[in-house]
């Protein structure tokens, strides 16, 4: 791994760490809505930017997350997984929108991960946990795509790590 | 501004707790997550209770610091509380309200995944509470060691850890002094349909990503510049060392287990 990309990563884990904590536009509770979970379209522009997603995850996990251990698991475990998908379906889909769109999907599919926590850590029923935590995600990805294009015409991620 | 803000919520102390090595607190705190769920009778939650407790007094912090930490949990306790209260349908019907039956089985399994969660709540957060998150950075890196044979980027990923713990505090002022300049423009992030909304986030998030890609530009700029190749054949300023008191822990960890064992149905 080059000095660049390293850096790079770990301001990123940073800022998402930063906008988890400070911006929460839609006004829901920070157990809901993450608007950092939007820097998970990165990943479509260029797979470095994996480990810094992950390890923003992690921290944010670590110090804000009030379900503490199980969202580091699960929470990272899903991320992992929805990361990885998104890059070995990335490989067939040239177009940045369908690859986002793709994303987006595969982050609200693995939210039962997320559902098989709650069912454990709070004996949430698993199915309606799934489709609510599953909406959420999707409503916030889906947002998060335009957003992320606008910011990739001024900053050109791809090129950035 | 949020300088008020401390990442990670440690508190600083000279308890045995505060001392031990982080890789202790995080083994016990791995374990401790797998044997709640091996509770099942008041003798072994007991036996958790007074294990969490005793602990929490031991660290010697402030209750109120435990107590704020636990604040947003305890929604989520009280409604998976009342959630058991209606859906589980077993035993003996307590009373009613309109039409809602309280059974005595609800009652018992609300209870009891209530006070799983409250344990796991605490025990963890007191990991967060007595160790630095540098302490936990060399933890996770000395614990991922093995990783290294799979050419897994151990050292860098712990380096990326403490660059990005480094700069949480930088950036979110960043945030904050971005927010309120965009805010005094007129960019209104708080009101307003949610596209909109959506929309004022660009111009708080650009400005954002140039800062934070151009401080890297820097810091990457400044490492290559001394010379910096990774973690081969490097040495530590803070070794990471099990002392005696580590053993001790362990030795009552394990004597936690075995009463836990002893105690359940």
């Amino acid at each position: 791994m080059n000095v660049k990309t390293l850096v790079n990563n770990g301001l990123l884990a940073a800022l998402y760490i930063a906008v988890s904590v400070l911006v929460q536009p839609f006004g829901f509770t920070n157990i809901q809505f993450r608007l950092s979970e939007l820097f998970n379209h990165l990943i479509v522009f260029n797979k470095k930017y994996f480990l810094g997603i992950t390890l923003g995850v992690f921290l944010a996990n670590l110090f804000l997350s009030p379900l503490g251990i199980y969202d580091l698991i699960f929470g990272v475990g899903q991320s992992v997984i929805s990361l990885l998908m998104t890059m070995g379906v990335g490989r067939f889909i040239e177009s940045i929108w369908v690859r986002m769109i793709a994303n987006t999907i595969i982050f609200s599919f693995n939210m039962f991960i997320i559902a098989i926590m709650l069912n454990l850590a709070l004996g949430l029923p698993f199915l309606i946990t799934w489709l609510t935590t599953a909406i959420g995600e999707f409503v916030v990805m889906a947002l998060g795509i335009p957003i992320i294009y606008a910011l990739h015409k001024r900053m050109h991620f791809d090129k950035l790590v | 501004m949020s300088n008020s803000f401390i990442i990670g919520q440690y508190v600083p102390g000279s308890s045995i707790v505060h001392r031990l090595d982080p890789r202790t607190k995080m083994t016990i705190i791995f374990f401790f997550v797998i044997i709640v769920f091996l509770a099942n009778s008041v003798g072994s939650y007991g036996v958790l209770i007074v294990f969490a407790l005793l602990s929490m007094f031991i660290t010697r912090i402030p209750i109120h610091y435990i107590v704020k930490g636990l604040t947003p949990v305890w929604f989520l306790i009280i409604f998976t509380f009342i959630l058991h209260l209606f859906v589980t349908r077993e035993g003996t019907v307590l009373f009613e309200i309109y039409t809602f039956k309280v059974y005595s089985g609800g009652v018992i399994q609300g209870f009891a995944i209530a006070m799983r969660f409250f344990l796991l709540i605490l025990v963890t957060s007191l990991l967060t509470l007595t160790t630095t998150p540098i302490e936990i950075t060399d933890a996770i890196e000395d614990m991922l060691e093995p990783l290294k044979k799979i050419k897994f980027p151990v050292h860098e990923l712990a380096l990326m850890m403490s660059i990005s713990l480094r700069f949480i505090p930088t950036l979110m002022q960043e945030t904050e002094k971005i927010s309120k300049a965009q805010a005094s423009r007129g960019v209104d992030f708080k009101t307003g349909p949610i596209k909109e909304r959506a929309k004022a986030i660009v111009p708080l998030l650009v400005p954002l990503f140039v800062s934070a890609f151009k401080r890297a530009e820097d810091l990457a700029m400044a490492m290559e510049a001394r010379g910096y190749h990774g973690g081969e054949g490097r040495t530590k300023l803070r070794a990471l060392k099990i002392e005696k008191r580590d053993i001790f822990v362990y030795i009552l960890f394990a004597i936690v287990i075995a009463l836990l064992l002893y105690t359940r149905n």
